[in-house]
């Protein structure tokens, strides 16, 4: 060992030597362009050669160049590189680098390799860290969004360590994983923290995501994590805390004496078909049932039950570069309590980065990430009957603790089931952990100046524990016994990717690019066991003496591929690339485990032209189009077998149940995708990016909804073509730009339309509480299909829907009321994704004073807000308490009432049945966070040691407006278990938070 | 060292590249074509049809505890009787029963509505495979008589539920049929005679098929016969009735509970003398308040949500005889002062027929045949044959196992007939176990429902005076000819179906 490191060490003392002979120093100083201070880190190198160093804190650099007239390339990222002539023995060179606006030059690292962005053929956006920084939040996904055109984010919850859903170009899966790959550090999956994170890259178009094939059909979001940039060691410190409030959005809820003064209409006179009715409200019967006092008893669950609650993010880094090693360490801590009483989530996580230059030839990466979390999640019924119990009930007995209530309690509960979830709360627990190990290996050699051996590996293996326990102290049903359950998850996998890339250059010709295999393998293994009769105190399995359960099972996934790609580009003007995947996966039957996902692209450079040659306006153009295939296999194994599960016991014997439909054919879901784009800058300073596409998505796994009465709800099966067709566009400008002055302003937006075709027959999915979303040929994609909400019969009070009348031909000729919900026709009324959706981000500089406020809009989609059937419940639930109607609503009160917009409670039959009632706008605009940052001036900042210091304070999720009713128009938009896309239901709120943020650079 | 290098590419190269194998078996599934290859694969797979009698399975996406075969078939039966009055108004389509607000949507109908078809196609798969393998041993024989046997009881309580009764159409649409495994997905309703015929052949096939009985938590051919006994009385087949009932009475495989053992009879329902079938629950199956069957109407405070009661119109019919032993299920909330509670203004009558086992309130095996339904099945037929004497002697057995041995009926009490005595005894005998609405509406006579309860439209607390009738409220009678006796076919198989049409 140590001969081997004595060797290394030889050897770089070699390599250092080397630079001594036959030559002379040069020295200087880097300034920006801009104000001229001094730039540190600032690689200066001799052209052509790897001769180079960086400068120092004061911008000054010494070099030793060979004697003679020598090229100096000073280069630094986010600024224009300078070529400077230099002569060797030259002393004070002088070089300002102006920034590079539209970073043209950036490295994009787009999955398998890395470009130029000025080489890119495809539709990809990159976002820096300084843009994602302005929001701190556990997830990536709430980073980006309203940051990338063409990305829909949506936070779908606010528990604590909840993550956003990310869709890309609208939806074109439905059953299939929707959600885009994540690839990190080059490797598909893996975990990291968002701390860590140096740059997003979001692949959009076949011509850069066809080679991550199979698994692409989303797109493609790369994370690369931090890395060294500069020589000497740099630390970086953040320092964040702040508090989070519940919001409740749209929905207010009724306070004790608007609740009053509402049940007042379930006591008017009247009884259907009765001859004499008077239809007035019998306050005597009220006032006997519902004592005045109550007016007196207000007590607000929901405040009770969401209060705000503390977040904390610290962050430590440390980077630096030698000769040979290049190395990042991150250690970040995230704490937030939940605003839901006893919940919260924590997570630590540690990173090392590191590149060792074993040679010229071979250098070795080892990255590692380790993660631990744990948190306390909730049970929904909590939730539930927080929003649900009435203000008439006081939550806390005369100590002020949460009082214990159930059905053998002798006082009075309005609310309709005798429980507090306060109580449950305190008598609960549900806690989960997690640990979480990813090991990257990669391996670069280069075999000769145009060939590279490139092995990128990964090992990751994950555990976590999740249990419920409710102590027999709690009321309900384990009040008595007592309750626990585990579930232990063991997830481990390998990912290894084996590349031999090339690099050709003559003259104004270039080819570069690879062949490769890839193979991923992945198990997850569950197991758990529940049990009741507890002791109590005690909350582990080895005390349950009853109705013990134990279960346990596991899933297996390879993917096996090939994978190529072919670059060429002349004079960097014109560019060509091709790429082709050929993936494996043991998702399918065997015979249709392969498929081939090819791509082709180009651009042309129009500005490297001679006619745009220093044209004043156009500073940047180039035109790009692209068409691939990709493809979806994200479905869980076995999915084309005919099976019996054997989950159960029937007599205390094993049970098979038939549990899937055979499907033998079953195959990938295939995208073609076809893209054209231009990116202009304009003067320097805007850049406009605007991309067309259209993506077809053929063959959609589909559980196609099956008549129940062949016992099964639904069949895989590739079914029908979703076509998305839409325009994005995005923006970037610097308004304004001086010396104190700096105003920038991002606008993203894309329009998405989708259409269904190729469906054999109309496919009707009908979901919980009997909501029901049709494909049709010709249809949009999570369409509603319910009945029509007509509103309320002025003569009855009636809920009213509208019956369409057919012709023999079955063609709709007209429609009419009717009153008898059985009656009413399902009919399509709109769909759960939106139109277009965006952002506009302004931030604005004034010498140290930093302001950024981001916004995002999303528009034309439904929201069904199944809350309402619940909270606007026309008197069916008496003892639930009542979402506050909205102005112009009216409960009818008699014959002829033709203001009534509500039904009469003694006339609803059905009226919170699915229907348009509750199907709302989902619209909204909101500004999701505004960031106000000051740098303090570098000589503060020195006094303390510092090489920088900024004090921020941030609000995110500041303001939505929207037309909406209900809780949150921000809802799911995954199909599949528990939710419909775009039902909003009872849920854990979203979160406002405000933050106060420290950084130090040392 | 270059060397070392190269050596370790083209391994890494070859790892990576070599063709793996890609094919993945499940961990806790079974394909369907091994599973039928095996006598073990079919046991197991006729245990999963028992099973989802009292599973909550996945439907949705989701396991809702709301959602078990027969806690469904005794909300769609029974809270639509006259036996059983609501307390409190709800939007848990439970209430639909009550109040008669049907609508295709309603969850529990589509709930029982799939779970009853997965049974029959899981029987379906174990019929086809039997029969192809050609065997005919007796213990193979008996697995195939328990899949006939499931699928008969399957599609008669379909048809009970989404069909009209017999007596009243035989040629209304009844289910759709789903007797193997090739007809296409799309496929009409049969009528209801249709229905009736495949029911009395299946369970017919069934009987001689199953001659090594596996205890009374598996269908037998007792079972089979009692099924029998119970069609032909609905489709008003007198004389098979009193055939296929006199089997089960004089198998002598089965006595009535007596006055001692009745009232702990349901608790101990596998091991009761009387008991023909039922559907064995062990302590794992106890799911507790939101998925039990005894939750929605009894409670001990936290078992259970105790929002129905035995009816003010069924303890009406009991009050005569305070010393009969069948009071023993229907138990009284109350006060320290022993004053009954009410829950808005209804007072609060539990029934505990599906609770107890090993002493829990939310367990129970429930009870699918018992003799006592044989007696009195052969009563209503022998009344409808004209049997005074046969019948009276058919309902007084039960009476004299029940507490009334003093009061048997010797004649046919002025302004009533012997079939309203027969079906005044079988409403309290067999009451809240599944019958009372059939029994009504198959005999062309109208339900009263003109008790105070939460069934009546707009009813607030202090309405109710419990010392008078209720009046003016509609629903108070429903006639056989009210269409809402029978529920609509589920939203899903008429929007995936459209050849299933939809009931008036």
């Amino acid at each position: 060992m140590t001969r081997k490191i004595l060797l290394i060490c030889s050897c770089a003392l070699l390599f250092c030597l080397k630079g001594f002979s036959q030559s002379l120093p040069v020295t200087g100083r880097v300034v920006a362009a801009l104000d001229k201070q001094p730039m540190a880190g600032v690689t200066v190198s001799v052209k052509g050669t790897s001769n180079g160093t960086m400068t120092k804190t004061d911008g000054g650099f010494t070099l030793n160049v060979p004697a003679g007239k020598s090229i100096l390339t000073i280069s630094f990222i986010g600024y224009i590189s300078k070529d400077v002539e230099v002569t060797g023995g030259q002393t004070n060179v002088q070089v300002a680098l102006a920034e590079d606006i539209q970073q043209l030059n950036d490295v994009v690292v787009v999955g398998y390799s890395s470009k130029k962005q000025s080489e890119l053929t495809s539709a990809v956006t990159v976002v820096s860290a300084n843009k994602l920084k302005d929001v701190t939040a556990n997830n990536i996904g709430t980073m980006l969004q309203g940051k990338v055109a063409g990305l829909q984010v949506v936070n779908s919850s606010g528990a604590p360590g909840s993550a956003a859903e990310i869709r890309l170009r609208g939806v074109s899966s439905v059953n299939a994983n929707q959600s885009p790959l994540f690839v990190v550090d080059g490797i598909i999956g893996g975990n990291y923290d968002p701390n860590d994170v140096e740059s997003i890259t979001v692949l959009k178009d076949a011509g850069a995501t066809a080679l991550y094939g199979s698994q692409a059909n989303a797109g493609v979001i790369i994370v690369t994590t931090k890395s060294a940039k500069q020589g000497e060691t740099r630390f970086e410190a953040k320092i964040s805390t702040g508090f989070r409030t519940a919001d409740f959005g749209k929905m207010n809820l009724m306070n004790s004496n608007q609740l009053y003064d509402y049940q007042k209409e379930f006591y008017r006179d009247y009884i259907v078909g009765a001859p004499d009715n008077s239809y007035k409200i019998d306050l005597v019967k009220f006032y006997a049932e519902r004592p005045l006092s109550l007016r007196n008893q207000d007590y607000n669950w929901s405040k009770e039950s969401f209060k705000s609650a503390p977040v904390y993010n610290f962050y430590l880094s440390a980077s630096g570069k030698t000769e040979k090693n290049d190395y990042y360490v991150g250690a970040s801590y995230y704490k937030e309590k939940g605003t839901f009483v006893n919940t919260n989530f924590e997570r630590v996580n540690l990173r090392g980065n590191s590149t060792y230059h074993f040679s010229k030839k071979l250098d070795v990466t080892n990255n590692i990430n380790l993660s631990a979390s744990q948190g306390k999640s909730y049970d929904y019924m909590d939730v539930y009957y927080s929003f649900l119990n009435m203000p008439w009930d006081n939550p806390y007995d005369a100590n002020g603790q949460p009082i214990y209530v159930d059905g053998n309690s002798t006082f009075k509960w309005w609310s309709r089931d005798k429980i507090n979830p306060l109580n449950t709360v305190q008598n609960s627990d549900h806690s989960y952990k997690g640990f979480d190990v990813n090991y990257d290996l990669g391996i670069n050699y280069h075999i000769t100046n145009w060939l590279t051996f490139a092995s990128t590996n990964r090992v990751s293996a994950s555990f976590n524990k999740g249990s419920n326990y409710v102590s027999p102290l709690a009321a309900g049903t384990y009040h008595g016994t007592g309750y626990i359950d585990e579930l232990n998850t063991l997830n481990y996998g390998l990912i290894s990717n084996q590349l031999f890339k090339f690099d050709f250059r003559m003259g104004d010709h270039s080819i570069n690019g690879f062949v490769g295999g890839a193979f991923e393998s992945s198990r997850n293994e569950y197991s758990g066991a529940s049990g009741k009769g507890l002791p109590e105190g005690l909350n582990v399995l080895n005390v349950v003496s009853n109705n013990q359960l134990v279960n346990g099972y596991y899933n297996k996934y390879i993917l096996q591929s090939l994978l190529s790609q072919v670059n060429y580009n002349y004079k960097e003007k014109y560019f060509l690339s091709g790429s082709y995947r050929y993936d494996g996966s043991s998702n399918f039957a065997p015979s249709k485990q392969y498929g081939g996902f090819p791509s082709v692209s180009a651009a042309w450079l129009a500005s490297k032209e001679d006619f745009l040659a220093d044209n004043s306006i156009i500073n940047n153009l180039k035109i790009r189009g692209s068409y691939g295939l990709t493809g979806t296999q994200d479905i869980g194994a076995s999915r084309y077998l005919g099976l019996f599960s054997l989950t159960t016991q029937y007599n205390s014997l094993v049970g098979a149940v038939p549990y899937q439909l055979a499907s033998p054919n079953l195959t990938w879901e295939s995208k073609r995708q076809i893209n054209a784009g231009v990116d202009i800058g304009l003067f320097k300073r805007v850049n406009l990016t605007v991309d067309v596409y259209r993506n077809d998505t053929k063959d959609l796994l589909l559980q196609v909804s099956q008549p129940l009465s062949v016992g099964f709800e639904t069949k895989w099966e590739n079914a029908g073509t979703v076509i998305n067709k839409g325009i994005e566009l995005g923006i970037n400008s610097t308004n304004i730009k001086t010396k104190d002055f700096e105003w920038n302003t991002d606008f993203t937006i894309n329009f998405n339309n989708n259409k269904l075709s190729g469906f054999p027959s109309d496919i009707i999915k009908t979901g919980s509480w009997s909501i029901s979303q049709i494909y049709r040929n010709g249809g949009n994609l999570f369409e509603f299909y319910m009945p029509k909400w007509l509103g309320v019969d002025a003569q009855t009070g009636a809920p009213v829907w509208e019956k369409l009348i057919y012709n023999t031909q079955g063609k709709a000729v007209g429609s009419e009321k009717t009153s008898d919900y059985a009656q009413a026709t399902n009919q399509e009324v709109g769909s759960a994704l939106p139109k277009y959706q965006g952002g506009f981000n302004n931030s604005f500089r004034y010498k140290n004073f930093n302001l950024r406020v981001s916004t995002y809009f999303n528009y034309g989609n439904k929201v069904f807000s199944n809350n309402l059937r619940f909270m606007m419940n026309d008197g069916h639930e008496p003892y639930y308490n009542q979402i506050q109607l909205p102005a112009g609503a009216k409960i009818w009160s008699g014959p002829g009432d033709t203001q009534a917009t509500e039904p009469s409670p003694q006339n609803s039959a059905n009226s919170t049945e699915t229907s348009t009632r509750y199907l709302k706008d989902g619209s909204y605009f909101t500004i999701r966070n505004i960031a106000f940052n000051y740098t303090l001036p570098t000589a503060w900042a020195s006094k303390i040691s510092m090489k920088g210091v900024s004090v921020g304070v941030t609000a995110d999720n500041v303001v939505t407006f929207s037309n909406f009713l209900g809780q949150d128009p921000q809802t799911t938009i995954t199909p599949g278990s528990f939710a419909t896309p775009g039902v909003s239901d009872f849920k854990y709120p979203n979160n406002r938070q405000y933050l106060l943020t420290v950084n130090f650079n040392f | 060292m270059k060397k070392k290098i190269f050596t370790f590419i083209t391994l890494m190269v070859v790892a990576a590249s070599s063709c793996k194998n890609l094919n993945v078996s499940p961990s806790d599934a079974i394909s369907t074509n091994t599973l039928v290859t095996t006598t073990d694969g079919l046991t197991n797979a006729l245990n999963g049809a028992y099973a989802l009698l009292k599973d909550h399975i996945e439907f949705n996406g989701t396991v809702d505890q709301n959602n078990m075969y027969l806690r469904q078939f005794y909300h769609l039966s029974d809270f639509a009787s006259d036996d059983i009055v609501c307390g409190q108004v709800t939007t848990d389509p439970l209430y639909y029963s009550f109040s008669l607000g049907h609508t295709p949507s309603q969850g529990n109908t589509r709930y029982y509505w799939y779970v009853s078809y997965k049974i029959i196609t899981g029987v379906n798969t174990v019929i086809d495979a039997v029969e192809k393998s050609g065997k005919t041993d007796a213990t193979t024989n008996q697995l195939l008589g328990e899949c006939y046997f499931l699928r008969a009881f399957c599609h008669f309580n379909l048809v009970r539920l989404f069909g009209q009764p017999y007596s009243v159409d035989p040629n209304a649409p009844g289910i759709i049929l789903r007797t193997n495994l090739t007809d296409p997905a799309k496929k009409a309703r049969s009528t209801v005679k249709e229905v009736y015929d495949s029911v009395i052949a299946d369970a017919e096939k069934g009987a001689t098929l199953m001659t090594q009985p596996r205890g009374v938590q598996y269908a037998s051919q007792e079972a089979a016969w009692s099924l029998l006994a119970r069609v032909n009385l609905y489709k008003e087949d007198n004389t098979k009735a009193i055939e296929y009932a006199n089997k089960v009475i004089n198998s002598g495989k089965f006595t009535l509970a007596t006055k001692a053992t009745y009232p702990t009879m349901f608790a101990n329902a596998t091991t009761s003398p009387e008991t023909i079938f039922c559907i064995a629950f062990t302590q794992v199956d106890d799911y507790g308040k939101f998925g039990s069957i005894a939750s929605m109407i009894y409670s001990d405070g936290n078992s259970g949500w105790g929002e129905e009661y035995a009816s003010s119109s069924l303890r009406a019919a009991m009050a005569p005889h305070p010393e009969d032993v069948r009071w023993s299920y229907i138990v009284p909330l109350k006060d320290g002062n022993g004053t009954v509670q009410k829950k808005n203004g209804i007072e609060v009558y539990y029934i505990s027929k599906f609770s107890f086992q090993g002493g829990l309130p939310n367990l129970s095996s429930p009870i699918m045949f018992r003799l006592a339904e044989l007696y009195l099945i052969r009563a209503e037929a022998e009344a409808k044959t004209g049997a005074t004497a046969a019948a009276l002697d058919d309902v007084n057995m039960i009476r004299k196992n029940r507490g009334l041995e003093g009061s048997l009926i010797t004649t046919v009490p002025s302004g009533s007939t012997l079939l309203d005595v027969v079906l005044n005894e079988k409403r309290i005998e067999m009451a809240f176990e599944g019958h009372r609405t059939y029994d009504v509406f198959r005999n062309k006579k109208t339900l009263s429902k003109a008790y105070w309860g939460y069934h009546l439209a707009g009813l607030k607390e202090t309405d109710i005076d419990l010392s008078k009738t209720p009046a003016g409220y509609p629903n108070l009678t429903v006639p056989y000819t009210n269409p809402r006796i029978i529920y609509y076919l589920p939203i899903d198989e008429i929007l995936s179906n459209p050849l299933a049409t939809q009931n008036p």
